[in-house]
């Protein structure tokens, strides 16, 4: 069953290498741009309580995590280096013309092979 | 850049301070030059002076080359306490002490880096570059139970302040300016640390080794101590030059020691003295091309100082040589060790191969095999640790050289004397030493030295 995807911001609000945390309803999210593509995971780390919206785009697409610096692959979400063990959960990212929308139901297609 | 971090977290009270020990007034004469060999033997005098000289004065942490981004950061020494140096992302400059506040490990066992957080080995605390608690391992556990994160920051050191490049901080809040600390002393650093356009960098990392010796010998020896080179570093020379070492005492002329508040500068006007000693013809050429420059931008009298024979110690640990291009903190380790932390440092807009030749200048000279440096060490070794012997150590020593050489009639500032070889700046260095070891708070220091540069603040002094 699919929902409708939902606005997040206009492509020209999120400059590339840059994340930001952006609430959905009870949802809170972690939205990145890599090179241009637009990504979503939850924001909370799986290890212990951090924003990852608060950490840094390291290594091209990698998310470190500003408590740990436990890393994990964005467009996946599979956790790279230690302490993050646990991957993240992703939300499917499409673009519309200049706008960004996620569709909370669906995991991103990069994520789906690999859980 | 200055920053000042009071008022201090709850979680650190200061113990009142110790009282002086009675029998310091009985260790030295220093108007006969007689000095008692307590001072470099003695652990409750060590434990005194963490207290009432490391963490108290200002000490050199770093130079601000070492650390140009948000995040860079060295870990050192302020006494045994070791802190770490990070520069913010707003560009300030701030310190903290290296102890995670939980259980007490190291948060960074790195000397130098950059980092995005520290965290600690024990038990995952993780603290942001400006110190404060980001979140632990198994932070549900802490959220159940109730723990307010801003309680448990980083301790900031308090206060930290930069001059020319050097970067100094001190443990104590009531401690004055960096710009008083330092006073009419700066003229002088002026002439090595803005001797050019641009100013100094360290280059090539740290050398550190260990010396099985007083911290005050090493640092006596630099703030005016030149005396001993001509017997001393003899060999040494004639290894990288083929000749003696220059017969200083036989030329008091243009020759000086010049102290203010405890720091010394022993120097001639010989232009390329020292830097002649690490046998680079190239390093002799930049320095003669330079001086006049440098005697456009502060005059005549600093310019000859830029190589020249000389040595200076800053008050308490740490020194530098003019032209030969070391520059050293000596931090202690109980009565009878210190851990001997060096750099080279040259200026930043000299060409790559100059900087590269004093570079190896100091491997050669200055570097634990270095010709110079290994004489050194040996002598300290032994004037220590002869004070094992229970009679021995009750023989006094004599400090007594170049009475009578004090010159008034001059326009040099600070405290002058004629002729560098001499031991008046080791007389002032144990009369600071002794006016903290007596004093119960910074207001207690007698103000022997009253500075006429401006001291409001360390930048805008400059």
């Amino acid at each position: 069953m699919t929902e409708q995807p939902i606005y997040l911001f206009k492509k020209g609000e999120l400059p590339a290498g840059q994340v930001r945390k952006q609430v959905v309803g009870t949802c809170a999210l972690a939205v990145y741009n890599v090179d241009g593509n637009f990504y979503a995971t939850q924001d909370g780390c799986t290890h212990a309580t951090a924003s990852l919206a608060e950490g840094e785009i390291v290594d091209g697409d990698l998310i470190a995590c500003p408590v740990h610096d436990g890393t994990f692959h964005i467009p996946s979400g599979q956790p790279m280096g230690w302490p993050c063990e646990v991957a993240l959960r992703t939300y499917k990212v499409t673009t519309q013309g200049d706008d960004v929308l996620v569709d909370l139901s669906q995991e991103a297609d990069e994520a789906a092979g690999g859980i | 850049m200055s920053q000042n971090n009071t008022p201090l977290p709850e979680r650190l009270k200061r113990r009142p301070v110790a009282e002086a020990l009675a029998r310091l007034d009985r260790m030295m004469d220093l108007d006969k030059g007689r000095m008692s060999r307590d001072i470099f033997w003695d652990r409750d005098i060590y434990e005194q002076e963490l207290e009432k000289i490391f963490a108290r004065c200002w000490l050199f942490v770093g130079h601000e080359s070492q650390i140009p981004k948000s995040g860079d950061f060295v870990s050192t020494y302020m006494g045994e306490d070791n802190v770490i140096i990070v520069r913010q992302k707003d560009g300030a400059i701030r310190g903290f002490l290296n102890t995670c506040p939980h259980r007490g490990n190291k948060v960074t066992f790195a000397d130098l880096g950059n980092a995005r957080q520290f965290v600690c080995n024990y038990h995952g605390w993780a603290f942001g570059i400006d110190g404060a608690l980001k979140g632990m391992h198994a932070s549900e556990a802490y959220e159940a139970t109730g723990m307010d994160k801003n309680e448990h920051s980083l301790h900031p050191v308090a206060k930290i302040d930069s001059y020319k490049g050097l970067i100094f901080a001190t443990l104590d809040p009531n401690a004055p300016s960096l710009a008083e600390y330092l006073g009419d002393f700066r003229y002088y650093l002026d002439a090595i640390f803005d001797m050019d356009e641009g100013g100094t960098e360290f280059i090539g990392g740290c050398v550190k080794s260990v010396i099985q010796c007083n911290w005050k010998y090493a640092s006596e020896n630099f703030v005016g101590d030149i005396l001993h080179a001509g017997w001393t570093h003899d060999s040494g020379a004639h290894a990288m030059v083929g000749g003696s070492v220059a017969e200083v005492h036989k030329f008091p002329d243009q020759s000086y020691q010049v102290n203010f508040n405890g720091h010394g500068w022993e120097f001639n006007q010989d232009i390329v003295g020292n830097c002649a000693t690490l046998g680079e013809k190239d390093l002799l050429k930049y320095l003669y091309v330079l001086q006049p420059k440098v005697a456009e931008r502060l005059g005549e009298v600093r310019s000859k100082m830029i190589g020249a024979i000389s040595s200076c110690t800053l008050f308490p640990n740490t020194s530098f040589l003019p032209g030969q291009n070391t520059f050293r903190t000596w931090h202690p380790r109980g009565p009878g060790q210190i851990e001997l932390h060096t750099w080279t440092f040259v200026n930043k807009s000299a060409p790559q191969e100059i900087k590269d030749k004093w570079r190896k200048g100091t491997m050669m000279t200055f570097s634990p095999s270095g010709v110079f440096e290994m004489d050194d060490g040996e002598n300290w070794e032994y004037s220590t640790k002869t004070n094992a012997g229970f009679v021995t150590r009750q023989q006094d020593l004599y400090l007594g050289l170049g009475q009578n050489t004090r010159i008034t009639d001059t326009d040099l500032p600070c405290n002058v004397f004629r002729g560098q070889i001499n031991e008046a700046n080791q007389r002032a260095f144990y009369q600071r030493w002794m006016d903290l070891m007596k004093a119960s708070d910074w207001d207690d220091v007698p103000q022997r030295d009253i500075p006429t540069l401006p001291t409001t603040s360390a930048k805008e002094a400059a």
